[in-house]
Protein backbone atom coordinates (compact mmCIF):
# COMPACT_ATOMS: atom_id res chain seq x y z
CA UNK A 1 0.00 0.00 0.00
CA UNK A 2 1.26 3.52 -1.07
CA UNK A 3 0.94 6.53 1.20
CA UNK A 4 0.29 9.49 -0.70
CA UNK A 5 3.42 12.56 0.62
CA UNK A 6 1.00 14.91 2.31
CA UNK A 7 0.99 18.57 1.00
CA UNK A 8 3.25 21.32 2.63
CA UNK A 9 1.51 22.35 5.18
CA UNK A 10 2.48 26.29 4.32
CA UNK A 11 1.75 25.74 0.45
CA UNK A 12 -0.68 28.30 -1.00
CA UNK A 13 -0.27 28.82 -4.18
CA UNK A 14 -3.00 31.71 -4.50
CA UNK A 15 -1.08 33.91 -1.75
CA UNK A 16 -3.85 36.14 -1.72
CA UNK A 17 -2.56 38.16 1.21
CA UNK A 18 0.74 38.15 -0.56
CA UNK A 19 -0.79 39.49 -3.61
CA UNK A 20 -3.05 41.51 -2.15
CA UNK A 21 -0.26 43.41 0.40
CA UNK A 22 1.11 44.32 -3.11
CA UNK A 23 -1.31 46.16 -4.18
CA UNK A 24 -2.31 48.00 -0.84
CA UNK A 25 1.38 49.05 -0.34
CA UNK A 26 0.77 50.90 -4.30
CA UNK A 27 -2.37 52.14 -2.91
CA UNK A 28 -1.06 53.42 -0.37
CA UNK A 29 1.57 55.84 -1.67
CA UNK A 30 -1.11 57.42 -3.90
CA UNK A 31 -4.17 57.43 -1.98
CA UNK A 32 -4.32 60.48 -1.34
CA UNK A 33 -3.86 62.34 -4.08
CA UNK A 34 -6.33 59.84 -5.76
CA UNK A 35 -8.85 61.15 -2.87
CA UNK A 36 -7.87 64.72 -3.22
CA UNK A 37 -7.79 64.60 -7.03
CA UNK A 38 -11.24 62.53 -7.73
CA UNK A 39 -8.35 60.58 -9.77
CA UNK A 40 -8.64 56.35 -10.96
CA UNK A 41 -5.98 54.60 -9.28
CA UNK A 42 -3.69 53.74 -12.32
CA UNK A 43 -0.63 52.47 -10.51
CA UNK A 44 -2.90 50.35 -8.16
CA UNK A 45 -4.69 48.47 -10.69
CA UNK A 46 -1.42 48.36 -12.98
CA UNK A 47 -0.35 46.24 -9.24
CA UNK A 48 -3.96 44.34 -9.61
CA UNK A 49 -2.49 42.97 -13.10
CA UNK A 50 1.02 42.86 -12.38
CA UNK A 51 -0.07 40.14 -9.25
CA UNK A 52 -2.41 38.46 -11.78
CA UNK A 53 -5.52 39.34 -9.06
CA UNK A 54 -7.72 40.51 -11.85
CA UNK A 55 -7.96 36.92 -12.89
CA UNK A 56 -9.04 36.13 -9.70
CA UNK A 57 -12.34 34.05 -10.23
CA UNK A 58 -10.81 32.63 -13.25
CA UNK A 59 -9.87 29.05 -13.56
CA UNK A 60 -6.34 28.02 -13.61
CA UNK A 61 -7.32 26.23 -16.86
CA UNK A 62 -7.43 29.82 -18.27
CA UNK A 63 -4.61 31.03 -16.38
CA UNK A 64 -6.50 32.67 -13.80
CA UNK A 65 -5.91 32.19 -10.20
CA UNK A 66 -8.96 30.07 -9.86
CA UNK A 67 -9.68 31.63 -6.45
CA UNK A 68 -13.73 31.58 -6.01
CA UNK A 69 -16.37 33.87 -4.35
CA UNK A 70 -14.90 33.97 -0.21
CA UNK A 71 -11.47 34.71 -2.09
CA UNK A 72 -12.94 38.01 -3.57
CA UNK A 73 -14.28 38.13 -0.11
CA UNK A 74 -11.46 38.32 1.58
CA UNK A 75 -9.21 40.70 -0.57
CA UNK A 76 -12.42 42.85 -1.00
CA UNK A 77 -12.01 42.79 3.13
CA UNK A 78 -8.06 43.43 3.03
CA UNK A 79 -8.25 46.25 -0.12
CA UNK A 80 -10.56 48.32 1.73
CA UNK A 81 -8.94 48.16 4.88
CA UNK A 82 -6.39 50.47 2.81
CA UNK A 83 -9.07 52.40 0.44
CA UNK A 84 -12.48 51.69 0.09
CA UNK A 85 -12.45 52.99 -3.90
CA UNK A 86 -9.58 50.36 -4.83
CA UNK A 87 -11.80 47.35 -2.92
CA UNK A 88 -15.04 48.62 -4.80
CA UNK A 89 -12.73 48.51 -8.52
CA UNK A 90 -11.30 45.08 -7.98
CA UNK A 91 -14.83 43.73 -6.17
CA UNK A 92 -16.76 44.60 -9.00
CA UNK A 93 -14.21 43.41 -11.54
CA UNK A 94 -14.01 40.31 -10.15
CA UNK A 95 -18.02 40.29 -10.19
CA UNK A 96 -18.00 40.71 -13.56
CA UNK A 97 -15.54 38.03 -14.54
CA UNK A 98 -17.70 35.63 -12.50
CA UNK A 99 -20.59 36.33 -14.39
CA UNK A 100 -18.41 35.77 -17.77
CA UNK A 101 -16.86 32.61 -16.24
CA UNK A 102 -20.50 31.45 -15.14
CA UNK A 103 -22.57 31.98 -18.20
CA UNK A 104 -20.49 33.37 -21.29
CA UNK A 105 -20.60 30.39 -24.46
CA UNK A 106 -18.23 29.54 -26.91
CA UNK A 107 -16.86 30.82 -29.21
CA UNK A 108 -16.77 33.91 -26.85
CA UNK A 109 -16.23 31.76 -23.52
CA UNK A 110 -12.73 30.47 -25.81
CA UNK A 111 -11.79 34.72 -26.50
CA UNK A 112 -12.54 36.18 -23.29
CA UNK A 113 -11.89 33.71 -20.36
CA UNK A 114 -7.76 33.38 -21.37
CA UNK A 115 -8.11 37.15 -21.47
CA UNK A 116 -9.35 37.94 -18.09
CA UNK A 117 -6.99 35.12 -16.98
CA UNK A 118 -3.98 36.68 -17.57
CA UNK A 119 -4.92 39.13 -15.24
CA UNK A 120 -3.97 42.39 -17.66
CA UNK A 121 -8.07 43.19 -18.77
CA UNK A 122 -9.90 45.03 -16.16
CA UNK A 123 -13.35 45.08 -16.80
CA UNK A 124 -16.08 47.54 -16.21
CA UNK A 125 -19.80 47.42 -15.43
CA UNK A 126 -22.61 49.55 -17.47
CA UNK A 127 -25.81 48.78 -15.66
CA UNK A 128 -27.08 52.36 -14.69
CA UNK A 129 -28.90 54.17 -16.81
CA UNK A 130 -31.06 58.02 -16.59
CA UNK A 131 -34.36 57.61 -15.32
CA UNK A 132 -33.98 53.98 -13.97
CA UNK A 133 -30.84 54.89 -11.86
CA UNK A 134 -29.32 51.27 -10.45
CA UNK A 135 -32.36 49.10 -11.22
CA UNK A 136 -30.40 45.83 -12.33
CA UNK A 137 -33.53 43.83 -13.55
CA UNK A 138 -34.79 46.79 -16.52
CA UNK A 139 -32.80 48.75 -19.58
CA UNK A 140 -34.17 51.25 -21.45
CA UNK A 141 -31.51 51.51 -24.38
CA UNK A 142 -32.06 48.82 -26.78
CA UNK A 143 -29.90 46.86 -28.80
CA UNK A 144 -30.44 47.18 -32.77
CA UNK A 145 -29.49 44.78 -35.01
CA UNK A 146 -27.06 45.98 -37.78
CA UNK A 147 -25.82 43.44 -40.66
CA UNK A 148 -24.28 40.76 -38.53
CA UNK A 149 -23.40 43.04 -35.68
CA UNK A 150 -25.62 44.44 -32.98
CA UNK A 151 -25.34 48.07 -32.38
CA UNK A 152 -24.88 49.29 -29.14
CA UNK A 153 -25.89 53.19 -28.54
CA UNK A 154 -26.07 54.20 -24.83
CA UNK A 155 -25.66 56.66 -22.00
CA UNK A 156 -24.68 55.37 -18.75
CA UNK A 157 -24.53 58.47 -15.58
CA UNK A 158 -22.42 56.07 -13.78
CA UNK A 159 -19.59 53.53 -14.49
CA UNK A 160 -16.45 52.94 -12.48
CA UNK A 161 -13.42 53.13 -13.92
CA UNK A 162 -15.11 53.68 -17.45
CA UNK A 163 -12.06 55.81 -18.77
CA UNK A 164 -9.65 52.87 -18.01
CA UNK A 165 -11.65 50.19 -18.40
CA UNK A 166 -10.16 47.60 -21.05
CA UNK A 167 -13.60 46.04 -21.64
CA UNK A 168 -17.22 46.51 -20.84
CA UNK A 169 -20.01 44.47 -19.47
CA UNK A 170 -23.23 46.19 -20.48
CA UNK A 171 -27.25 46.02 -20.04
CA UNK A 172 -28.84 46.68 -22.98
CA UNK A 173 -32.68 45.85 -24.05
CA UNK A 174 -32.94 42.86 -25.95
CA UNK A 175 -33.25 43.05 -29.73
CA UNK A 176 -37.22 42.91 -30.27
CA UNK A 177 -37.91 42.90 -26.46
CA UNK A 178 -41.61 44.11 -25.96
CA UNK A 179 -40.91 45.22 -21.98
CA UNK A 180 -38.76 46.69 -20.41
CA UNK A 181 -37.24 43.60 -18.03
CA UNK A 182 -36.02 41.63 -21.45
CA UNK A 183 -32.12 42.38 -20.75
CA UNK A 184 -29.33 41.54 -22.63
CA UNK A 185 -25.55 41.57 -21.21
CA UNK A 186 -23.85 42.21 -23.70
CA UNK A 187 -19.55 42.01 -23.71
CA UNK A 188 -17.72 44.90 -25.77
CA UNK A 189 -14.13 45.49 -25.95
CA UNK A 190 -12.94 49.10 -25.27
CA UNK A 191 -11.73 49.28 -29.50
CA UNK A 192 -15.30 47.84 -30.49
CA UNK A 193 -16.85 50.82 -28.75
CA UNK A 194 -16.47 54.92 -29.07
CA UNK A 195 -16.17 55.24 -25.49
CA UNK A 196 -16.58 59.25 -24.95
CA UNK A 197 -16.81 61.20 -21.27
CA UNK A 198 -19.78 62.51 -21.04
CA UNK A 199 -19.41 64.36 -17.28
CA UNK A 200 -17.42 65.05 -14.80
CA UNK A 201 -16.81 63.05 -11.09
CA UNK A 202 -17.05 65.20 -7.97
CA UNK A 203 -18.72 63.42 -5.10
CA UNK A 204 -18.39 63.97 -1.74
CA UNK A 205 -16.90 59.96 -1.12
CA UNK A 206 -15.25 56.92 -2.98
CA UNK A 207 -13.39 59.53 -5.40
CA UNK A 208 -11.02 57.50 -7.00
CA UNK A 209 -13.43 54.90 -8.18
CA UNK A 210 -13.83 57.89 -10.91
CA UNK A 211 -17.37 56.70 -11.56
CA UNK A 212 -17.81 59.51 -14.38
CA UNK A 213 -20.40 59.01 -16.68
CA UNK A 214 -19.82 57.90 -20.20
CA UNK A 215 -21.54 57.48 -23.70
CA UNK A 216 -20.62 54.63 -25.43
CA UNK A 217 -21.40 53.60 -29.15
CA UNK A 218 -20.51 51.02 -31.37
CA UNK A 219 -21.59 47.26 -32.72
CA UNK A 220 -20.32 43.68 -31.60
CA UNK A 221 -20.93 40.88 -33.05
CA UNK A 222 -24.19 38.70 -31.67
CA UNK A 223 -21.82 36.24 -29.81
CA UNK A 224 -20.98 38.84 -27.34
CA UNK A 225 -24.66 38.72 -25.54
CA UNK A 226 -23.61 36.83 -22.06
CA UNK A 227 -25.78 33.71 -21.75
CA UNK A 228 -27.76 33.49 -24.78
CA UNK A 229 -30.54 31.49 -23.55
CA UNK A 230 -29.85 32.27 -19.97
CA UNK A 231 -32.38 35.02 -18.98
CA UNK A 232 -30.59 37.93 -17.33
CA UNK A 233 -32.30 37.57 -14.43
CA UNK A 234 -30.63 34.03 -13.49
CA UNK A 235 -27.26 35.95 -14.44
CA UNK A 236 -28.31 38.52 -12.08
CA UNK A 237 -29.77 36.15 -9.56
CA UNK A 238 -26.82 33.50 -9.73
CA UNK A 239 -23.76 35.94 -10.19
CA UNK A 240 -24.12 39.76 -10.62
CA UNK A 241 -26.35 39.91 -6.99
CA UNK A 242 -24.29 37.63 -4.73
CA UNK A 243 -20.72 38.94 -5.87
CA UNK A 244 -22.32 42.97 -5.90
CA UNK A 245 -23.67 42.17 -2.15
CA UNK A 246 -20.79 40.14 -0.63
CA UNK A 247 -17.97 42.28 -2.63
CA UNK A 248 -19.42 45.86 -1.51
CA UNK A 249 -19.92 44.84 2.21
CA UNK A 250 -16.55 43.49 2.55
CA UNK A 251 -15.39 46.38 0.48
CA UNK A 252 -17.14 48.56 3.15
CA UNK A 253 -16.29 46.30 6.53
CA UNK A 254 -12.77 46.99 5.39
CA UNK A 255 -13.12 50.57 5.46
CA UNK A 256 -14.46 50.56 8.47
CA UNK A 257 -12.26 48.13 9.87
CA UNK A 258 -9.17 50.07 8.65
CA UNK A 259 -10.49 53.22 9.94
CA UNK A 260 -11.02 51.78 13.24
CA UNK A 261 -7.39 49.45 13.40
CA UNK A 262 -5.71 53.05 12.68
CA UNK A 263 -7.53 55.25 15.80
CA UNK A 264 -6.60 52.13 17.88
CA UNK A 265 -2.93 52.15 17.03
CA UNK A 266 -3.22 56.19 17.38
CA UNK A 267 -4.67 55.94 21.11
CA UNK A 268 -2.88 52.86 21.99
CA UNK A 269 0.78 54.38 21.12
CA UNK A 270 2.81 56.15 23.39
CA UNK A 271 1.67 59.40 22.20
CA UNK A 272 -1.91 58.51 21.92
CA UNK A 273 -1.93 57.47 25.99
CA UNK A 274 -0.87 60.82 27.11
CA UNK A 275 -3.81 62.72 24.84
CA UNK A 276 -6.48 60.23 25.59
CA UNK A 277 -7.64 59.22 28.68
CA UNK A 278 -8.18 55.44 27.82
CA UNK A 279 -9.77 54.80 31.43
CA UNK A 280 -12.78 57.12 29.81
CA UNK A 281 -16.06 55.19 29.80
CA UNK A 282 -16.92 57.47 27.31
CA UNK A 283 -13.84 56.49 24.89
CA UNK A 284 -14.08 52.81 26.09
CA UNK A 285 -18.27 52.75 24.75
CA UNK A 286 -17.70 53.99 22.13
CA UNK A 287 -15.00 51.78 20.94
CA UNK A 288 -16.83 48.86 22.11
CA UNK A 289 -20.21 49.77 20.14
CA UNK A 290 -18.08 50.60 16.78
CA UNK A 291 -16.21 46.93 16.98
CA UNK A 292 -19.70 45.71 17.52
CA UNK A 293 -21.01 46.98 14.74
CA UNK A 294 -18.13 45.45 12.51
CA UNK A 295 -18.23 42.33 14.62
CA UNK A 296 -21.92 42.04 13.38
CA UNK A 297 -21.36 42.97 9.93
CA UNK A 298 -18.89 40.58 9.37
CA UNK A 299 -21.07 37.55 10.98
CA UNK A 300 -23.49 38.35 8.75
CA UNK A 301 -20.83 38.50 5.90
CA UNK A 302 -19.26 35.07 6.37
CA UNK A 303 -22.89 33.53 7.18
CA UNK A 304 -24.33 35.08 3.56
CA UNK A 305 -21.29 33.67 2.10
CA UNK A 306 -21.44 30.38 3.26
CA UNK A 307 -25.60 30.41 2.48
CA UNK A 308 -24.26 31.45 -1.47
CA UNK A 309 -22.13 28.97 -1.87
CA UNK A 310 -24.16 26.17 -0.29
CA UNK A 311 -27.36 26.48 -1.12
CA UNK A 312 -29.60 24.39 -3.60
CA UNK A 313 -31.57 27.68 -4.38
CA UNK A 314 -30.05 31.22 -4.19
CA UNK A 315 -34.23 32.54 -4.96
CA UNK A 316 -35.89 31.29 -2.11
CA UNK A 317 -37.46 34.86 -0.22
CA UNK A 318 -35.18 33.83 3.06
CA UNK A 319 -32.13 33.49 0.77
CA UNK A 320 -32.64 36.73 -0.87
CA UNK A 321 -33.79 38.61 1.96
CA UNK A 322 -30.54 37.79 4.18
CA UNK A 323 -28.05 38.73 0.82
CA UNK A 324 -30.45 42.14 0.76
CA UNK A 325 -30.44 42.66 4.51
CA UNK A 326 -26.07 41.95 4.76
CA UNK A 327 -26.23 44.88 1.90
CA UNK A 328 -28.23 47.18 3.94
CA UNK A 329 -27.16 46.39 7.61
CA UNK A 330 -23.34 46.71 6.16
CA UNK A 331 -23.90 50.34 4.65
CA UNK A 332 -25.50 51.16 7.73
CA UNK A 333 -23.50 49.47 10.04
CA UNK A 334 -20.20 50.61 8.57
CA UNK A 335 -20.71 53.81 8.43
CA UNK A 336 -22.24 53.84 11.74
CA UNK A 337 -19.17 52.45 12.83
CA UNK A 338 -16.70 55.05 11.50
CA UNK A 339 -19.26 58.07 12.74
CA UNK A 340 -18.82 56.72 16.52
CA UNK A 341 -14.88 56.96 16.01
CA UNK A 342 -15.61 60.45 14.83
CA UNK A 343 -16.85 61.18 17.98
CA UNK A 344 -14.47 59.10 20.33
CA UNK A 345 -11.07 60.92 19.12
CA UNK A 346 -12.74 64.25 18.61
CA UNK A 347 -11.55 67.16 15.95
CA UNK A 348 -8.32 66.71 15.21
CA UNK A 349 -7.82 62.97 14.59
CA UNK A 350 -11.62 62.55 13.34
CA UNK A 351 -12.85 65.37 11.18
CA UNK A 352 -9.49 66.72 9.63
CA UNK A 353 -7.80 65.37 6.47
CA UNK A 354 -4.01 64.94 7.56
CA UNK A 355 -5.04 62.22 10.56
CA UNK A 356 -3.36 58.93 10.17
CA UNK A 357 -6.93 57.45 11.61
CA UNK A 358 -8.00 58.24 7.98
CA UNK A 359 -11.66 58.94 9.53
CA UNK A 360 -12.29 61.90 7.45
CA UNK A 361 -12.21 59.72 4.39
CA UNK A 362 -13.32 56.73 5.33
CA UNK A 363 -16.68 58.29 7.20
CA UNK A 364 -17.30 60.38 3.33
CA UNK A 365 -15.94 57.57 1.31
CA UNK A 366 -18.89 55.19 3.11
CA UNK A 367 -21.69 57.78 3.31
CA UNK A 368 -22.01 56.32 -0.17
CA UNK A 369 -22.90 52.83 0.89
CA UNK A 370 -26.88 53.35 1.34
CA UNK A 371 -26.84 54.97 -1.60
CA UNK A 372 -24.69 52.44 -3.78
CA UNK A 373 -27.81 50.08 -5.23
CA UNK A 374 -30.08 52.27 -2.92
CA UNK A 375 -31.07 50.66 0.26
CA UNK A 376 -34.66 52.51 -0.08
CA UNK A 377 -35.10 50.22 -3.18
CA UNK A 378 -33.71 47.40 -1.46
CA UNK A 379 -36.10 47.40 1.75
CA UNK A 380 -39.01 47.80 -0.67
CA UNK A 381 -38.35 44.36 -2.10
CA UNK A 382 -37.16 43.21 0.79
CA UNK A 383 -40.83 44.59 2.22
CA UNK A 384 -42.36 42.46 -0.49
CA UNK A 385 -40.22 39.28 0.22
CA UNK A 386 -41.05 39.38 3.60
CA UNK A 387 -44.70 38.96 2.69
CA UNK A 388 -43.86 35.93 1.03
CA UNK A 389 -41.80 34.42 3.77
CA UNK A 390 -44.64 34.37 6.95
CA UNK A 391 -43.17 31.72 8.86
CA UNK A 392 -39.58 33.76 8.47
CA UNK A 393 -37.43 31.05 8.13
CA UNK A 394 -34.49 32.33 8.63
CA UNK A 395 -32.04 31.12 5.74
CA UNK B 1 12.84 37.46 34.80
CA UNK B 2 14.16 41.28 35.35
CA UNK B 3 14.11 42.20 39.08
CA UNK B 4 12.89 45.28 37.88
CA UNK B 5 9.98 43.62 35.85
CA UNK B 6 8.79 41.99 39.54
CA UNK B 7 8.85 45.66 40.88
CA UNK B 8 6.62 46.95 38.49
CA UNK B 9 4.61 44.07 38.78
CA UNK B 10 4.10 44.11 42.77
CA UNK B 11 3.48 48.33 42.11
CA UNK B 12 0.69 48.04 39.47
CA UNK B 13 -0.89 45.13 41.59
CA UNK B 14 -0.43 46.33 44.54
CA UNK B 15 1.12 43.00 45.89
CA UNK B 16 2.78 43.40 49.30
CA UNK B 17 6.29 43.36 49.67
CA UNK B 18 5.62 40.40 52.01
CA UNK B 19 4.00 38.20 49.00
CA UNK B 20 6.49 36.44 47.11
CA UNK B 21 5.95 36.87 43.01
CA UNK B 22 7.59 33.95 41.45
CA UNK B 23 7.57 32.95 37.71
CA UNK B 24 4.60 30.69 37.45
CA UNK B 25 2.38 32.87 40.41
CA UNK B 26 -1.43 33.12 38.91
CA UNK B 27 -1.74 36.66 38.23
CA UNK B 28 -5.28 36.83 38.82
CA UNK B 29 -4.36 35.55 42.60
CA UNK B 30 -2.14 38.75 42.65
CA UNK B 31 -5.64 41.17 42.31
CA UNK B 32 -5.21 41.66 37.83
CA UNK B 33 -8.42 41.87 36.99
CA UNK B 34 -9.21 43.35 32.53
CA UNK B 35 -8.66 47.21 34.11
CA UNK B 36 -5.60 46.20 35.67
CA UNK B 37 -4.40 44.39 32.70
CA UNK B 38 -4.80 47.19 30.49
CA UNK B 39 -3.07 49.61 32.70
CA UNK B 40 -0.66 47.09 33.22
CA UNK B 41 0.19 46.78 29.34
CA UNK B 42 0.64 49.87 28.81
CA UNK B 43 2.69 50.59 31.88
CA UNK B 44 4.95 47.48 30.82
CA UNK B 45 5.20 49.28 26.98
CA UNK B 46 6.54 53.07 27.91
CA UNK B 47 8.78 51.15 31.00
CA UNK B 48 10.41 49.08 28.02
CA UNK B 49 9.67 51.57 24.71
CA UNK B 50 8.35 48.04 23.18
CA UNK B 51 5.08 47.14 22.01
CA UNK B 52 3.60 43.62 22.49
CA UNK B 53 1.59 42.50 19.24
CA UNK B 54 -1.88 41.80 19.51
CA UNK B 55 -1.28 38.23 19.12
CA UNK B 56 0.15 38.21 22.83
CA UNK B 57 -2.77 40.13 24.37
CA UNK B 58 -4.12 37.17 25.64
CA UNK B 59 -5.02 35.28 28.92
CA UNK B 60 -2.76 33.22 28.64
CA UNK B 61 0.58 35.23 28.06
CA UNK B 62 -1.39 37.85 30.78
CA UNK B 63 -1.52 34.72 32.97
CA UNK B 64 1.48 34.51 35.23
CA UNK B 65 4.76 36.80 35.16
CA UNK B 66 6.56 33.89 33.97
CA UNK B 67 4.87 33.98 30.41
CA UNK B 68 4.22 37.73 30.42
CA UNK B 69 8.13 38.40 31.00
CA UNK B 70 8.69 35.70 27.70
CA UNK B 71 6.73 37.89 25.91
CA UNK B 72 8.43 41.34 26.89
CA UNK B 73 11.65 39.75 26.15
CA UNK B 74 10.99 38.42 22.92
CA UNK B 75 10.22 42.35 22.15
CA UNK B 76 13.60 43.43 23.62
CA UNK B 77 17.14 43.83 22.31
CA UNK B 78 19.22 40.48 23.48
CA UNK B 79 22.00 42.46 25.50
CA UNK B 80 18.80 44.36 27.74
CA UNK B 81 16.96 40.60 28.31
CA UNK B 82 20.60 38.92 29.49
CA UNK B 83 21.30 41.83 32.07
Amino acid sequence: MSVAAPAPQDADPLDLAGRVARVTAVAERHLAAADRDAAFPVQALDELRDTGLLGLVVPQEYGGLGGALRDVVDAGIALGRCDMSIALIFTMHCQQAAAVLAYAAEPLRSQLLPTLGAGRHYLASVSTESGKGGHLYSAHAALHERGDELAIDRFAPVVTGGEHADGFLITMRNVGATADNDVALVYAARDQLLVEPAGDWQPMGMRATRSAPLKLAGAVPRHQVIGPGAPFRDIANQVLGPYAHLGWSASWLGTAAGALSRTLGLVRGPAGRKRFDLASELLLTRLSTARQRLDAVHAQLRHTLAMVETTQDITTPANQLLLNSLKITASEQCHAAVDDLVDAVGLQHGYLKDSPTRIEQALRDLRSAALNYKNDRLHLADGRLALLDREVSFA
Amino acid sequence: MDSGFIDLLRRQLKVDAATEIAADSPLRDLGMDSMRSIELLFTIEDTYGITLPDSELNETVFGSPGSLWAAVAAQLPPEQVAR
